[in-house]
């Protein structure tokens, strides 16, 4: 991908996240001060509760009114609000970019995670992975649009490993969005358990091509594999085609059904239309997202 | 059963490795990258590299190619079914030359070998085996092989060369025109009439053989020389020894020839011997390696000369000429008597005579006008057209009197033959009707020839005892006693070690005919207790002994399709399945024109 198509992903993921953002406000949160209802006492101004004073309160809070009526030191208490945190996950396998629709819409997706996290001013963390390579982005690379370099650049010991989530710093009790197309072989079950860990509130967004759900391949074929780039010889009659099809429909069975086990909200994003009609279509009815206002 | 007419056809059975190469070579036709190979390997394991077999399978074109490549052949190879009831008729034309003798054993194994395809595709077989001498029996009649292979071993070769035109005739004649003759030959012959196949299995050997013998005298000694021929194109050597009756053998001696050398054997004939053997070292063409012989002694002519002095030269001149003469002193004891007629005494003696009128008077002119020959044996192909006759006297013919020579109107030389009469035998005169001495005939070759003509009929119609030197199969007349108490003539073939091999009879006949017999040895022929002849006999045909014409040939295998038409019928279901051709290439190039559509589609940008 060019430096242009990069900007242009960009600027399709800002303003898709005018319009859709992360699900935070599904849950209560802790830690830094910040816009949300923390789930401690904090300084917000909605009224949560009652107390007797306990000498190191702080003096601003007593309920002076309440002391009128009965001369005793009653504190008032208010919701805190905090910052929420997201880690931003982005699978950066060959399989994400071989072909240039799909790493448009990887590209998008990655992009909007970002900036839907920090418009809603969350602490946000990114990662890049790659087999059992993990690498942290600085928050510049994106706007800068050297994320993609970065990812490019990163070697793994075996290009075919699934991503090696368990080697990611998660934040605790976070939302942990991974931008992952899931084509890789293995139980979904390990992977999902990594990304729910610590209280963490997983969102799988996953790219795909209407060619890898559908294809509509007969006779021979040499296929190239995406990630190592060896060749294999296939004929592909009718039953083969079927069987793959219900290989790959099964595959994403299994994911969803892990997510739900789990918790964990998972879109399925189709490369073909543009960002905004693909999220709407599946990110939003699945819960990945919810409208900006 | 199932015959291919054309076998050729079965080559388009290479379209099968050739369709299954194209549709190898078409798996790595569409290239793209794909990210989901793992599900695709777990759920395709049999499709994997080294089973290329099964990725063959279930492909529509292919196999409607795979039928077609099929239909195609069958129809290409024109299969043809053997008809129920069908003769093939076979007549072989064997080449009766002696040379043949040397192939013989080499031709019935290929015969016998060759039978199968000569029946080709019919039910049976009818086989005639004949010779190419014209006049002999069949060898051979009927369809079994061992039978076949017996009368092949049975057949002697022994003839000399033949014309095979007539046997071939004869072949088609019992074949008809449908039926197939074979000429078995060492020696080709270039376009065989009534299209009859060559079986030649003659090479060019080298041969040394006896071509002839002749026994002369000298110094008081009988001496045979026999002349032995090299007809091969290069040098060869060879030893050759004497065989008596008691089976002595002289020592070995060698004699080297040159290419296509002869070489003369001289040597005594041992007295006392009746008859001996020349042995050459054999060589694959036997029958000239051994020449047996006896001395020739023809029979004696007795000549009596009554002249009176006026034919004292002529007649001396005729004893020297003639062979085997001798010179008697009656009439009575002679076989021939030269007259001289005197018109004083006009009466001829009876018995065979040569006349020649005496005229002393010397004074008659010379004969005018053409001088005509009659139509006659003793007169045949002789000159007279220089004879100068001053007339003389003439002889008194009789109306019974055969001319033979004509001057104009006068008769010059005419035959008188008188039939044999309960007082004497018969007799011929040859009477000429001028005087000899006042012609120019006694200088005329046609005189000397008629005279010698004459003389040998009368010694051939001779019964007398004689010894010849005969060649195999030579024809023989032999003067024999006839009459009702005359005994039949006993014919007896001897072998090389002079036994006797075969003793036939023959009916009493003033001139008896036979031949002498094929194989070489010795002859004898008795009527009663007379020895009529005593002869040897070798085989002597220089033609069949030389091999350097010989060479092989085959052309048995040029059938006819109209023998297979004959013999078979066609496949009747070639028009169905010629229409399935088409129907199995219509319907893979249905599915291959579906299948270049979608190979079109994922040429396009359409990864995976």
């Amino acid at each position: 991908m060019t430096a242009e198509e990069l900007i242009r992903c960009h600027a399709r993921a800002l303003a898709a996240a005018g319009r859709l953002r992360l699900p935070l406000r599904s849950r209560v949160w802790k830690g830094q001060a910040g816009e949300f209802q923390g789930a401690g006492v904090g300084s917000s101004l909605d009224f949560q509760d009652h107390r007797t004073y306990v000498p190191g309160d702080d003096p601003r809070h007593i309920n002076w009114q309440a002391y009128a009526r009965t001369g005793q030191y009653t504190m008032k208490l208010y919701r805190e609000e905090v910052r929420p945190v997201v880690d931003v996950v982005l699978d950066a396998s060959e399989s994400m970019f071989f072909d240039p629709q799909k790493a448009a819409r990887v590209a998008e997706l990655f992009c909007f995670a970002v900036e839907a996290s920090r418009r809603s001013g969350a602490n946000t963390s990114v990662f890049l992975v790659r087999g059992d390579a993990v690498r942290p982005l600085a928050p510049e690379s994106i706007s800068l649009h050297r994320w993609l370099d970065e990812a490019r650049a990163m070697k793994a010991a075996d290009p075919a490993l699934p991503p090696d989530l368990s080697r990611i710093p998660f934040h605790g009790n976070a939302i942990r969005v991974l931008v992952s197309d899931l084509l890789f072989p293995g139980d979904p079950e390990h992977a999902v358990r990594m990304m729910a860990a610590r209280q963490g509130s997983p969102i799988f967004l996953v790219p795909f091509l209407q060619s890898e759900a559908t294809p509509d391949w007969t006779g021979n074929y040499e296929f190239i594999d995406a990630e190592r780039k060896s060749r294999h010889q296939h004929r592909i009659e009718p039953s083969v085609l079927k069987r793959y099809k219900e290989s790959y429909t099964n595959h994403f069975t299994m994911w969803k059904t892990a997510c739900r086990r789990h918790q964990c909200r998972m879109a399925r994003v189709a490369c073909e239309p543009d960002l905004q009609t693909a999220l709407f279509a599946e990110a939003l009815p699945s819960g990945a997202l919810e409208t900006a206002n | 059963m199932l015959t291919l007419t054309n076998p050729a056809g079965l080559w388009a059975l290479l379209g099968i490795p050739a369709v299954l190469a194209i549709h190898f070579l078409q798996r790595q036709a569409v290239i793209i990258p794909v990210s989901t190979l793992f599900l695709l390997e777990k759920t395709q394991r049999e499709s994997a590299s080294g089973r290329r077999l099964d990725r063959l399978m279930n492909s529509v074109p292919l196999w409607m190619q795979l039928l077609g490549v099929l239909l195609l052949t069958w129809l290409l190879a024109e299969p043809r079914y053997q008809k129920a009831r069908s003769t093939q008729r076979v007549a072989i034309v064997l080449d009766s030359s002696a040379s043949m003798a040397v192939i013989k054993d080499k031709l019935k194994e290929k015969l016998v070998a060759s039978l199968p395809d000569l029946q080709g595709h019919a039910t049976a077989l009818e086989l005639t085996v004949l010779e190419s001498t014209p006049g002999r029996p069949k060898l051979y009649a009927g369809d079994n092989p061992e039978e076949l292979a017996k009368a092949l071993d049975a057949w002697q070769p022994r003839a000399g060369l033949t014309d095979p035109s007539q046997a071939l005739r004869l072949a088609r004649s019992l074949v008809a025109r449908e039926g197939i003759i074979v000429y078995a030959t060492d020696t080709p012959i270039e376009a065989p009439p009534f299209d009859a196949r060559i079986l030649s299995l003659g090479e060019p050997i080298d041969n040394v053989g006896f071509t002839g013998v002749s026994i002369g005298e000298k110094e008081g000694a009988k001496v045979f020389q026999a002349l032995v021929r090299n007809y091969s194109g290069h040098s060869t050597s060879r030893t050759w020894q004497v065989e008596l009756p008691d089976g002595t053998k002289t020592e070995p001696r060698t004699i080297d020839l040159g290419p296509n050398a002869m070489v003369t054997l001289q040597a005594a004939f041992p007295e006392k011997a009746e008859r001996l053997k020349l042995l050459l070292s054999p060589d694959k063409f036997t029958l000239d390696d051994v020449l047996p012989m006896v001395v020739p002694q023809p029979k004696k002519l007795a000549l009596f000369a009554a002249t009176g002095g006026a034919y004292e030269q002529l007649t001396k001149k005729l004893l020297r000429s003639l062979d085997a003469t001798e010179a008697v002193n009656d009439t009575a004891s002679s076989d021939l008597t030269i007259l001289s007629y005197d018109p004083l005494d006009p009466v001829l003696p009876a018995g065979h005579a040569i006349v020649f009128v005496k005229d002393e008077t010397k004074g008659g002119a010379y004969l005018k006008g053409g001088i005509v020959a009659e139509k006659h044996p003793l007169i045949d192909a002789l000159n007279w057209q220089s004879l100068l006759v001053r007339e003389t006297i003439q002889l008194q013919r009789r109306e019974s009197d055969t001319v033979l020579l004509w001057q104009d109107k006068r008769v010059l030389i005419f035959l008188r033959e008188t039939p044999a009469t309960a007082e004497a035998p018969a007799s011929r005169q040859l009477c000429f009707n001028f005087d000899l001495r006042l012609s120019n005939a006694s200088t005329l070759p046609a005189f000397i020839v008629i005279l010698h003509r004459f003389a040998e009929e009368l010694r051939d119609a001779k019964m007398a005892p004689m010894s010849e030197l005969l060649e195999s199969g030579q024809p023989i007349t032999l003067a024999a006693k006839t009459g009702a108490d005359a005994p039949e003539l006993t014919v007896q073939t001897l072998g090389l070690d002079g036994k006797v091999v075969k003793t036939d009879t023959l009916p009493a006949a003033a001139r008896a005919r036979l031949d002498a017999p094929l194989e070489a040895g010795f002859l004898k022929v008795r009527q009663g207790e007379t020895e009529l002849l005593t002869a040897s006999v070798h085989f002597a045909d220089t033609r069949e002994a030389d091999f350097s014409a010989c060479k092989p040939e085959n052309t048995l295998d040029q059938g006819s399709a109209a023998a297979v038409e004959r013999h078979t019928e066609e496949d009747h279901w070639w028009r169905a399945w010629f229409l399935l051709l088409l129907a199995a290439l219509l319907v893979s190039w249905h599915f291959t024109r579906e299948r270049e559509a979608a190979k079109k589609r994922a040429a396009e940008p359409h990864p995976a």
